[in-house]
């Protein structure tokens, strides 16, 4: 679902708006540990929920830029249809940043919640059919980028990334980096029912290295980031724990919901990207526990 | 005398067919010089068995670019190939000018009969032009599976023929040509015929989508297909000819095209046809199978990987790449610098610009301190392939081999890993 444009090279420069975020952050650091050029933008250089955002935004880009957009507000800051405006509201401005000073790429970082959560599995071409507000806001967003992109001659990839996880995040959602968290404080991880339901687990450097990668071929089209391997979210605990120093416990709670697993088809990425190596899902928590041990430390 | 318009693979072994059954045959092409290197026993194709059968048949079938020559057919095959596009639809074009051409040499009473695979509609809209001076046109469904052409030819199960009025006699000429094959004989509108010809691959497919659907399934659940195909073998409303071997996906244009058709008319008839795309989306996937192995196994585990790939063509004993596993594989990997070493006993040139490709002429050449071997086709020369030769010629020990031609237990001894379809994958696999 991905073409490349040229063989690996870094882009003139690249502008990671939403600098500051889980992904941005490590997306901002790894483009840097490269060594390419990398200029972050954040909310408090440009808000872009406000009016003129989009000017704003346009005076900061060249011609030759590559520019990655993961700005959002999380469903962490919300889930309703306010927050759905003003997430809709910074795509608009960041459309009509392209529209005023197109560039060489752009790099749209939105979510697998685009799609039908009865997909199995999901790929590249699986239906579109967000079931919650926050990825028909990425699809929204998606269509918008999309649309500003054409009319601007601007070539467009779209990451559709599956559940992310690793040191940075703040969130603290339900899924691994709350268990390492929990893990270490020796404290029990509740799992909804008894976590059967298995998930794409990615780690938050493969995204980061999935971006340049993209970046580097001078790609266009759309692409999962996924694995390819799907775990439970009570394996995902239970590894916690026992990275942790076993002292912590894994507790099942009555069950509210139906029990769904994801799967990806992840052919288009390996087709488009053959010798990427994901981190397992072991691998991931090893370094989420090595982290969040160091700050432990450090604090 | 038979004549047949199109010296392509599907009238090259229908013409050594008829005359195989006693018939004299006039076998046309309007290139001259096709005609003159058929003359020379040099064949544009490969199918086994034809060059022999020609050789055997030649007092009763003389290739000619004369078109005159027609007049004096009683009936006329129009058994041009069909060229497919990218996109699975398919060009009638050279069909209509053969019967444009028919139409104008062919004597009166004579019977021409649309052999090439055409679409729904196609031939009675050429009635008018074609049944003149009491001559008759039929469609006659062709089932050539590249490969197996001649057995095809010689031994059909049945003969479908479209007619513009299925409840008259068959034309005396065409009753007697089908008749020398002692098969069923069922005569049909001519829209009938035409789409039997599509049902039937469309049955094909949805058997080959199942198997590979349950193949995929062993693979992750500790079953082995090989196990469980026999035992439908033996069920009477499955059959023991049915394609129950998985394979990567739906290879050659043939089906693909087909599905397109289906897929097309569907929706301009306001036809639920959500199956069809179904299937093609899973052979889609299929294709890319060995891929997935090389990835999990290889790609994402060694920095500079090196592949052999054996087979280039989309099956067996054919030439052609269209669709090709293999083909495919080498088109992803080489762009991306992975070497890519290849060998095909047969297949025609393989656009593949990328440095890291490379087709030598010996199979264990190709195999040369590479890390892994994908077998992509399934040649018949490759199951004589020694596992222990193969062995000491790789670097690897992966054996990436869907159809499962090398002998397992001689892998085993050699201490090959192979990758198998609808079996554990080596990882779990015990042998």
């Amino acid at each position: 679902m991905l073409t490349h444009a040229r063989d690996t090279a870094a882009p003139a420069r690249t502008v990671v708006v939403g600098c500051r975020g889980f992904v941005g952050s490590a997306v901002l650091a790894h483009l840097g540990a490269l060594g390419w050029p990398v200029e972050g933008v954040s909310s408090a250089d440009v808000d872009l929920t406000a009016e003129g955002a989009g000017a704003a935004l346009a005076s900061r880009l060249r011609e030759h830029d590559a520019v990655v957009f993961v700005s959002a507000l999380t469903p962490d800051k919300g889930k309703d249809a306010a927050t759905l405006e003003r997430n809709v509201r910074m795509a608009r401005h960041v459309a009509e940043a392209l529209v005023q000073r197109p560039v060489a790429q752009l790099v749209y970082i939105g979510s697998d919640a685009v799609y039908d959560a009865a997909a199995n599995p999901v790929r590249e071409s699986s239906c579109a059919s967000p079931s919650s507000l926050h990825g028909a806001m990425h699809l929204a967003r998606e269509v918008m980028i999309a649309g500003a992109c054409r009319a601007a001659g601007v070539p467009l990839v779209l990451l559709r990334p599956s559940l992310l996880f690793g040191p940075g995040d703040t969130h603290n959602g339900y899924g691994p980096n709350r268990y390492v968290r929990t893990a270490l404080a020796g404290g029990t991880i509740t799992l909804f029912g008894e976590g059967e339901e298995q998930r794409d687990h990615v780690f938050i450097e493969d995204i980061a290295r999935a971006v340049a990668e993209v970046l580097g071929r001078g790609s266009a089209g759309v692409l999962n980031v996924a694995t390819g391997t799907s775990s439970s979210f009570r394996a995902a605990a239970e590894i916690a724990v026992e990275l942790a120093g076993g002292g912590a416990a894994v507790a099942g709670s009555p069950r509210q919901n139906p029990i769904t697993h994801r799967h990806f088809d992840t052919a288009a990425a390996q087709a488009a990207f053959p010798g990427f190596a994901w981190t397992s899902l072991r691998e991931g928590l090893e370094r989420m526990v090595a982290h969040e041990s160091g700050n432990a430390v450090s604090a | 005398m038979i004549g047949f318009l199109g010296m392509s693979h599907l009238g090259l072994v229908s013409a050594a067919g008829a005359a195989a059954k006693g018939f004299d045959v006039l076998a046309f092409d309007e290139d001259a010089e096709r005609v003159d290197r058929l003359r020379a026993g040099e064949l544009p194709v490969v199918e086994p068995g034809l060059g022999e059968l020609l050789a055997d048949v030649c007092g009763r079938l003389t290739f000619s670019a004369d078109a005159e020559r027609l007049a004096g057919c009683e009936l006329l095959y129009i058994a041009v190939d069909v060229p497919t596009a990218p996109d699975d639809t398919s060009d009638p074009a050279p069909v209509e000018r053969l019967l444009r051409l028919a139409a104008g040499v062919a004597a009166p009473y004579a019977c021409v009969v649309v052999l090439s695979q055409v679409e729904p509609g196609f031939t009675r809209a050429f009635g008018e032009l074609v049944e003149r001076d009491g001559r008759t046109l039929c469609y006659q469904v062709e089932t050539l599976i590249f490969g197996r052409a001649l057995q095809r030819a010689l031994e059909p199960e049945r003969f479908i023929v479209g007619c513009a009025d299925p409840a008259a006699p068959l034309p005396a000429p065409l009753r007697a040509h089908l008749g020398a094959y002692g098969c069923p004989l069922l005569p049909m509108r001519y829209e009938s015929a035409e789409l039997s010809k599509i049902a039937i691959n469309a049955f094909l497919v949805s058997t080959i989508s199942t198997t590979n659907t349950l193949a995929e399934l062993c693979e992750s659940i500790g079953a082995r297909w090989d196990e469980i195909a026999p035992a439908l073998r033996l069920d009477a409303r499955i059959g023991p000819a049915a394609y129950l071997t998985p394979g990567l996906g739906i290879g050659g244009s043939n089906l693909s095209r087909d599905l397109a058709t289906i897929d097309r008319l569907a929706r301009g008839n306001g036809t639920d046809a959500g199956l069809v795309g179904t299937w093609r989306a899973h052979a889609a996937h299929r294709v890319d199978w060995p891929l997935g192995v090389l990835h999990a196994q290889l790609l994402s585990r060694v920095s500079t990987p090196r592949v052999a790939l054996w087979g280039l063509s989309y099956k067996e004993n054919t030439q052609s790449t269209r669709n090709s596993p293999g083909v495919r594989l080498a088109q992803i990997l080489a762009p991306a610098g992975i070497g890519v070493t290849a060998y095909d006993p047969e297949a025609e040139p393989v656009p593949c610009p990328a440095a890291a490709f490379r087709r030598v002429a010996d199979s264990l050449e190709a195999c040369a301190d590479a890390d892994a071997l994908v077998i992509a086709t399934p040649w018949p020369a490759f199951r004589e392939a020694d596992p222990a030769a193969v062995a000491a010629a790789l670097r690897g020990r992966l054996v990436v081999d869907p159809y499962g031609v090398l002998d397992a237990d001689g892998c085993c001894a050699a201490g090959l890993s192979q990758a198998r379809l609808g079996a554990p994958l080596p990882e779990t696999h015990l042998c």
